[in-house]
């Protein structure tokens, strides 16, 4: 299974204070927590950290059919700066960030995709959510019958009932494992081969 | 207090999250913070910790797991309230 999440920085300074009371206890475990306070720049940190959590709940919502929130349940590990993984009840996923100066982009893997899969980033022109969900849903369509060799027109993304998006050749379902995230001017999604 | 004060009240609260006008203006009981409301996820924290001060309450980490919609927010306030 593949994840992934996309922070735009410069959005997430506006839309959420990390040092509001209450805000770290709620998201991070006291040894996360440790990684924000020790860190040079605490509020990068706490958006990379986010990022591992969001990128491994997508990929394992994909398998497990129930959301839920409770983010310390999603215990971050990090073994580099641009490396982690990310432990949800015992299911374990590696973590590769991309830390630049506008966003923080992660993808979260199982094991056995490690180096299996493709992901690109873009930025957007318009700030519409709508617009947005429907670029990105091209960009990974378009992606996919690259690799299929279908005709695009044949494919199409469909969210079930937990909001998870899912991919149809006509009406048949495919079990690729992909990923889709998009926040303030950016977007990005990510295949599983 | 009636449910549709707390409605009116949670409506409140949400309203700078939201991403999506129109689910906002049809909220209901069945209404999802995420799906619908497309609410950011780490946003959904500042809905919960909105929630504590409005209410003067404390979410624990079991009912803010289960937060995801309207009728449970209802629900664990109503509960929270009962129990103080």
């Amino acid at each position: 299974m593949i994840g992934n999440d996309l922070v735009d920085l410069k959005l997430a300074a506006k839309q959420s204070n990390w040092q509001r009371k209450g805000f770290l206890d709620k998201l991070f475990t006291p040894d996360e927590q440790g990684y924000i306070l020790n860190s040079d720049n605490p509020f990068e940190t706490v958006w990379l950290l986010w990022s591992m959590k969001e990128s491994a709940y997508k990929a394992y919502l994909q398998t497990h059919n129930e959301r839920f929130f409770a983010p310390k349940k999603l215990e971050c590990n990090l073994i580099s700066k641009n490396r982690g993984t990310v432990l949800i009840n015992n299911v374990l996923f590696v973590t590769e960030s991309e830390i630049g100066e506008a966003f923080i982009y992660t993808v979260a893997f199982t094991k056995n995709h490690e180096n299996k899969f493709l992901t690109d980033c873009f930025r957007f022109e318009h700030l519409d959510f709508k617009n947005q969900q429907s670029q990105t849903y091209h960009k990974v369509l378009t992606a996919f019958a690259n690799q299929l060799k279908f005709p695009v027109a044949q494919l199409k993304i469909e969210k079930n009932n937990q909001g998870v998006p899912q991919l149809f050749w006509g009406e048949m379902l495919l079990e690729n494992s992909f990923s889709l995230t998009h926040h303030g001017n950016f977007g990005a999604f990510t295949i599983a081969f | 207090m009636e449910k549709e004060v707390l409605i009116t009240a949670l409506k409140k609260i949400v309203k700078p999250y939201i991403q999506d006008e129109e689910a906002f203006e049809n909220l209901s009981e069945n209404t999802d913070f995420i799906k619908d409301l497309k609410i950011n996820s780490a946003n959904l924290v500042d809905v919960i910790l909105d929630v504590e001060d409005e209410f003067d309450i404390i979410v624990d980490n079991e009912s803010m797991e289960k937060m995801l919609t309207v009728k449970a927010a209802l629900e664990i306030i109503e509960t929270k309230l009962s129990e103080k």
